[in-house]
């Protein structure tokens, strides 16, 4: 740079010789100064020293002013000054270019790094080199040494860095080292780094990372394997490492991280299959830094799944359909589905009996229809003798067939009359079952009732004691029952008033029986009431030659209706009674005809409570008034 | 008599259950037990990192650490302990866990002092600070339990523990600076001690199981 000023100096003043003009000597020398004043700014801003340019500026001021001063004139002193002035120059020139050379800049230690925990390596940044050719040296102390040393090893680890081997490496102690840069003209030191190599700890990353894409039992799964770093030693426990991976999608931006702790593989079960994944895996010794990403390695999971869809789609479109069919099937056959399914109820039915008919009343073809189908009643007429056994609490029922017949005369009853026996009980229990179980219940109550009943007196027990031994003979007598304090059945006691009866009646007698037969039911004995007197008696008549030995009480309408028979007077006369033994009696007024009634106490009777019977005549039934306090 | 042989037999019984208690104890590998403590002094040490950073985080740059006194001056300095892998590897197991209960038993004075000078550290996280020395002595105190167990087992020079007492006193100083540059230094020493613990109890660990 210097010479090519001076050669420009040179030139013109060379140029300027006194024979010039004044004129174009002073524009000559203006544009040199122009130039020169110039060129040290162009040279500071694009050179790299400031003060070198500041100070090459100024001296090239001095150097036109001189030249300047010189004078155009042709004399011998004038060349001798000439002279000068131009070794003045040159000198100045000399100075100028001496100053761009200086000693090294200050070199900075960026940091060090140990991979294995065995060695570590230092780097640093050098200054600018002051253009001479610098060396930098690093030099270090260390805690239990004696002594600077000095790097020994500035070449494996590449420029401006110094290694350090395993002879020349200890850890938990302190480093401090410092970078030296050294030129012809210095040195220059840089800032001392203390360091330990516990804290610089930064493994390679790890080695092979190898993908797999296992399928297990249909479902893929990415296998990731990889190897620890070459250098480190985790066989004697010297290091410990951990591992850390990222896998990311191929469409996605995002990492997402696992940490594998010690191992050295790892298996990822969220993949999709056709993505291609993309995974990283990196490593760290005991609680030190992170080492950089390994090498990113590509998978693709394969497409296998799509040849096992189809099976999937047939199986499911044949399960719809079936589905779909059997639906058709039940809507269309539900008719049927629900009569097999839910079969209706069947209601009451007794085959031959039509009970529309029956329902409006007992008639004369529901009577023969029904008689129709009992032929094995009529077949047993000659043979046995049933009886009817009627309680209270049948009221309520439909007439009877059994009554219905009677009452038409078709009765099956034998004359001699109700009779137990065990046969025919046995083959009447099918008829009578319904009364037999009701009976049962209210065997208690009967045997309650026969048991306060006292005895019964009167023919008419004779009567009925014969019907009991079944006899055949029977007398229409009329059969008063008397009902004594006495337990004793006198049994031939007779009233003979009489009331006509315009129909015939049922009484239903309640007897004690003293014998040791089966107190039940069964020894209910009927009595057709005859009449009925003034004195709320009933009068029982004696039976007729077609149906001895019996009397019954109709009922005539359907509802209750029995009164129990308070005592029997003389042959014919019966006293109704109102029954409070049981919660189940109960009375049913009439209310058409109400008689007054006149409370009659017969003789002898105590215990009873007292009665307001009143009959109505016509209809054969004794009821009695309601009763105001029932029990 | 009856009361005598009642005597006897609640000595067996009780000798008996004694013997069958040791036995059971007895039986637990070495191994195991190094597992777990080199658990133990992996969680200390890097209880002890998390800490230094974050004093040195917010406040320490300025500062610069030529300024600090040099930790050759660590309290237990004194011990002679391997600098590198080949002098580990060279240490008989009894020693090392014979240095590692020392190095663990100078620190339990210290930790105190750190504990109460953390509360009134002049520090703007000296809360999480104090947490965390709690913490430390915590899993300091468990590890050198588990370290006297395992001394039973390995010898008898695993026992000899060297006595490193801390002179440093309760006080870290009175300005803030003095505060902060001390405490620094003991974490930093602790740092590095507990770095030694863990790994000598992992040199030791994989010396037992022969594989790792």
């Amino acid at each position: 740079m210097i010479t090519y000023y001076l050669a420009v100096q040179m030139c013109f003043i060379r140029m300027g010789r006194p024979q010039m003009y004044r004129k174009s000597r002073l524009q000559h020398a203006n544009i040199y100064w122009l130039f020169m004043l110039f060129s040290p700014h162009m040279s500071y801003v694009f050179g790299k020293n400031k003060v070198h340019s500041q100070v090459t500026g100024f001296c090239h001021l001095i150097n036109h002013m001189l030249v300047m001063s010189l004078p155009f004139q042709d004399t011998q002193l004038s060349g001798m000054r000439r002279d000068l002035r131009l070794a003045l120059l040159l000198l100045l020139s000399a100075a100028l270019e001496s100053n761009s050379m200086s000693p090294p800049g200050k070199p900075v230690l960026l940091g060090c790094r140990s991979p294995e925990k065995e060695t570590f390596t230092c780097w640093w940044e050098p200054g600018p080199d002051g253009g001479l050719p610098t060396t930098h040296r690093l030099y270090y102390e260390r805690e239990r040494l004696e002594g600077i040393h000095e790097c020994p090893d500035y070449q494996s680890a590449g420029k401006n860095s110094c290694f350090f081997d395993k002879n020349h490496t200890s850890i938990w102690v302190d480093y401090f080292l410092t970078v030296v840069a050294f030129n012809d003209l210095g040195n220059a030191t840089s800032d001392p780094l203390k360091m330990d190599v516990m804290e610089i700890v930064k493994p390679d990353p790890p080695e092979n990372v190898t993908l797999l894409v296992k399928d297990i039992e249909d479902s893929p799964h990415l296998h990731v394997g990889w190897q620890r770093p070459q250098n480190t030693d985790t066989e004697s426990g010297w290091v410990t490492i951990k591992y850390k991976l990222r896998v990311k999608q191929e469409n996605n931006k995002k990492w997402k991280e696992y940490m594998s702790g010690t191992q050295t593989h790892f298996s990822l079960y969220s993949v999709s299959p056709g993505v291609e994944y993309s995974v990283q895996v990196r490593c760290r010794l005991d609680h030190g830094f992170w080492s950089e990403w390994s090498n990113t390695s590509h998978v693709k999971i394969p497409d296998y799944l799509q040849d096992k869809r189809p099976f999937g789609i047939l199986v499911s479109t044949l399960c719809v359909i079936t589905f779909i069919a059997t639906m058709c099937i039940l809507v269309m056959k539900r008719k049927y589905l629900k009569k097999c399914f839910l079969p209706p109820v069947p209601g009451p039915k007794i085959t031959g009996v039509d009970f529309t008919l029956l329902k409006s009343g007992p008639t004369e073809d529901a009577i023969n229809s029904l008689n129709q189908n009992f032929p094995l009643m009529v077949a047993w007429k000659d043979q046995m003798e049933d009886y009817l056994i009627v309680t209270e609490n049948d009221i309520g029922l439909e007439p009877h067939p059994f009554i219905s017949q009677k009452r038409k005369n078709r009765s099956m009853f034998s004359s001699s009359g109700f009779c137990f026996h065990s046969e025919i009980q046995s083959q009447d229990s099918r008829l009578s079952l319904n009364e037999q179980e009701k009976a049962g219940k209210r065997n208690h109550e009967i045997q309650q009732f026969v048991k306060s009943n006292k005895s019964l007196s009167g023919t008419s027990l004779s009567n009925i004691e014969q019907t009991q031994q079944c006899s055949h003979k029977q007398q229409g007598t009329i059969i008063n029952f008397g009902i004594t304090e006495a337990t004793q059945q006198s049994r031939s006691h007779h009233d003979n008033t009489v009331k006509p009866l315009t129909d015939s009646g049922y009484v239903d007698i309640r007897r004690h029986e003293e014998n040791t037969e089966e107190v039940d039911v069964k020894t209910l004995q009927y009595s057709r009431v005859k009449e009925m007197n003034s004195d709320n008696t009933l009068i029982l008549e004696k039976e007729n030659v077609s149906r001895p030995g019996y009397m019954d009480v109709q009922r005539q309408e359907n509802t209750e209706g029995y009164s129990r028979v308070k005592e029997v007077e003389g042959d014919s006369m019966i006293i109704v009674q109102k029954q409070i033994l049981s919660s189940d009696t109960y009375y049913k007024e009439t209310g058409n005809n109400s008689i007054d009634c006149d409370l009659q106490m017969p003789r002898g009777l105590t215990g009873f409570s007292k009665v307001g019977v009143c009959a109505e005549l016509d209809s054969g039934y004794v009821d009695t008034i309601p009763v105001t306090h029932l029990m | 008599m009856a009361n005598r042989k009642n005597k006897a037999g609640k000595l067996f019984m009780s000798g008996s259950t004694l013997l069958y208690m040791a036995a059971v104890c007895s039986a637990v590998p070495v191994g195991d037990l190094l597992d777990r403590a080199s658990q133990g002094s992996d969680t200390l040490h890097s209880l002890s990192t998390i800490l230094s950073h974050e004093l040195q985080d917010s406040h320490f740059p300025p500062i610069g650490r030529v300024i600090m006194p040099r930790p050759s001056m660590c309290h237990t300095s004194s011990l002679q302990t391997p600098n590198d892998k080949e002098q580990a590897l060279q240490v008989s197991e009894s020693d090392l866990l014979s240095l590692a209960r020392s190095l663990l038993k100078a620190w339990k004075d210290p930790l105190v002092v750190l504990s109460n000078s953390a509360n009134d550290l002049p520090h703007p996280a000296h809360n999480s600070i104090s947490n965390k020395i709690q913490q430390l002595q915590e899993h300091s105190k468990s590890l050198g339990d588990g370290l006297d167990i395992l001394s039973g087992k390995m010898g008898p020079g695993a026992q000899s523990i060297s006595f490193l007492p801390y002179r440093g006193g309760n006080d870290i100083g009175q300005d803030k600076i003095t505060k902060l540059t001390n405490f620094h230094f003991l974490l930093s020493c602790f740092r590095r001690d507990s770095h030694k613990i863990d790994s000598f109890l992992k040199v030791l660990r994989c010396r037992a199981a022969n594989m790792c």
